[in-house]
């Protein structure tokens, strides 16, 4: 009974995605952009999955409308990115990606996924709540 | 004919095997007891398969549903949960759902026709970011009732959900993908049965669930036969989602005898 309810407890007590508490520096200092850190970011780690022209069976597992290989993709929802791959003061989120990668965007998960360091989960975070706030055209 | 007491049970909560019992959110397990008789235990297995198609998940799912309960006099426990197979947008993945232990209490047994109260819980012991579980956990109490009208066996219930803690996890709308539902919503089942024979009952059976707040009104409706041979029942169900998406269509087998 004692071993059944640590389990309970211990399933229970899994980790939980969480805002990451980055705020963007006052002013914005511009040194982590789409071009030179997102895009990159994103082609490394998250396309294989999460790309727009990827049918539904194809994702991995990706949900719908979670499309990172463009910009705007990143920005409808920045807050989901954050608080699962994201690193900040408040929270470490390292769910993503996962442990299983496909070697072709679209293909099955055969192999291990690369995985971000931790000072790229924080650039994450502080590129996502810099870049949320700067003005776009689309 | 008389009918057995956990046909009445199944009428106004729905079955005895779990998955269906934490899918409509009515109540855990659903086998009432005449409050005169011994105590009684029972255990029960199910078997689900779906196919759903969600606002950003596409895929189906199979599960297997045990379950025990246990009553005495007036009141009742019970335990459910489901192991499932769960294919979502091309990844296939096996998790424990949500636990739900679930007290409940008659209140009314009067010629035919039984009230009570229920109090299912939810414990988050399936893994939310895949669509096992609601990453917190749940209470849903709810009145029920059932009785009969000449032949026909009718039953019902109307309660109230609400997440305990996690109210940020809610931003995909109902959740999970096995078993969705809102945040906080009112519950509701409605059921129908006919005796076609001593053993064999069959009719219909809604449930749904209306969002406080933000959500997604759910509304599901199927056609249920149920055969009772001594201590054993066994149920067959197909289920349609009518809205809120918690599932294109689903089957379900269930068995559960009581001691």
């Amino acid at each position: 009974m004692r071993n059944a309810l640590m389990l309970v407890v211990l399933v229970a007590c899994g980790g939980t995605p969480t805002p990451t508490g980055t705020v963007c520096p006052d002013p914005d200092p511009g040194t982590l952009t789409y071009e030179n850190f997102g895009k990159p970011f994103m082609e490394n780690y998250c396309t294989w999955c999460h790309a727009v022209d990827i049918p539904r069976s194809q994702r991995n597992g990706a949900p719908i409308y979670h499309d990172f290989d463009t910009l705007r993709g990143v920005l409808e929802v920045p807050d989901h990115i954050e608080q699962q791959a994201g690193i900040g003061p408040d929270a470490s989120n390292d769910f993503m990606p996962p442990d299983r990668c496909p070697t072709v965007a679209g293909g099955k998960a055969n192999t291990s996924c690369a995985q971000p360091t931790d000072e790229e989960r924080r650039q994450l975070a502080e590129w996502i709540a810099c870049e949320r706030d700067r003005p776009h055209t689309f | 004919m008389r009918v057995p007491i956990w046909i009445a049970a199944v009428v106004s909560l729905g079955p005895v095997a779990p998955g269906d019992a934490r899918a409509e959110h009515d109540h855990g397990g659903g086998h009432h007891h005449a409050t005169g008789t011994p105590s009684s235990f029972g255990a029960g297995i199910g078997l689900v398969a779906a196919r759903y198609d969600t606002e950003i998940f596409v895929g189906d799912y199979q599960g297997v549903l045990p379950s025990v309960m246990w009553m005495r006099g007036r009141f009742g426990v019970a335990a459910n949960v489901g192991l499932y197979r769960l294919t979502e947008n091309g990844a296939r993945r096996y998790g424990l759902s949500d636990v739900v232990l679930s007290g409940q209490v008659t209140l009314v047994e009067h010629d035919g026709t039984l009230v009570g109260l229920a109090l299912p819980v939810s414990l988050p012991t399936g893994d939310h970011a895949t669509g096992f579980g609601m990453g917190h956990m749940m209470v849903m109490p709810a009145v029920w009732a059932s009785g009969s009208v000449r032949r026909v066996q009718v039953g019902g219930s109307a309660g109230y959900a609400r997440a305990i803690g996690g109210e940020t996890d809610h931003d995909h709308g109902s959740w999970p993908l096995v078993d969705p539902m809102n945040l906080q919503e009112l519950t509701w089942t409605a059921s129908v049965y006919v005796p076609l024979s001593r053993e064999l009952h069959a009719g219909v059976r809604m449930s749904g669930g209306v969002p406080i707040g933000s959500g997604r009104q759910r509304v599901t409706g199927g056609v249920r036969a149920i055969w009772t041979a001594r201590a054993v029942e066994t149920a067959f169900e197909i289920q349609a989602g009518f809205a809120g998406d918690p599932f294109i269509l689903r089957g379900l087998v269930e068995s559960a005898v009581h001691f």
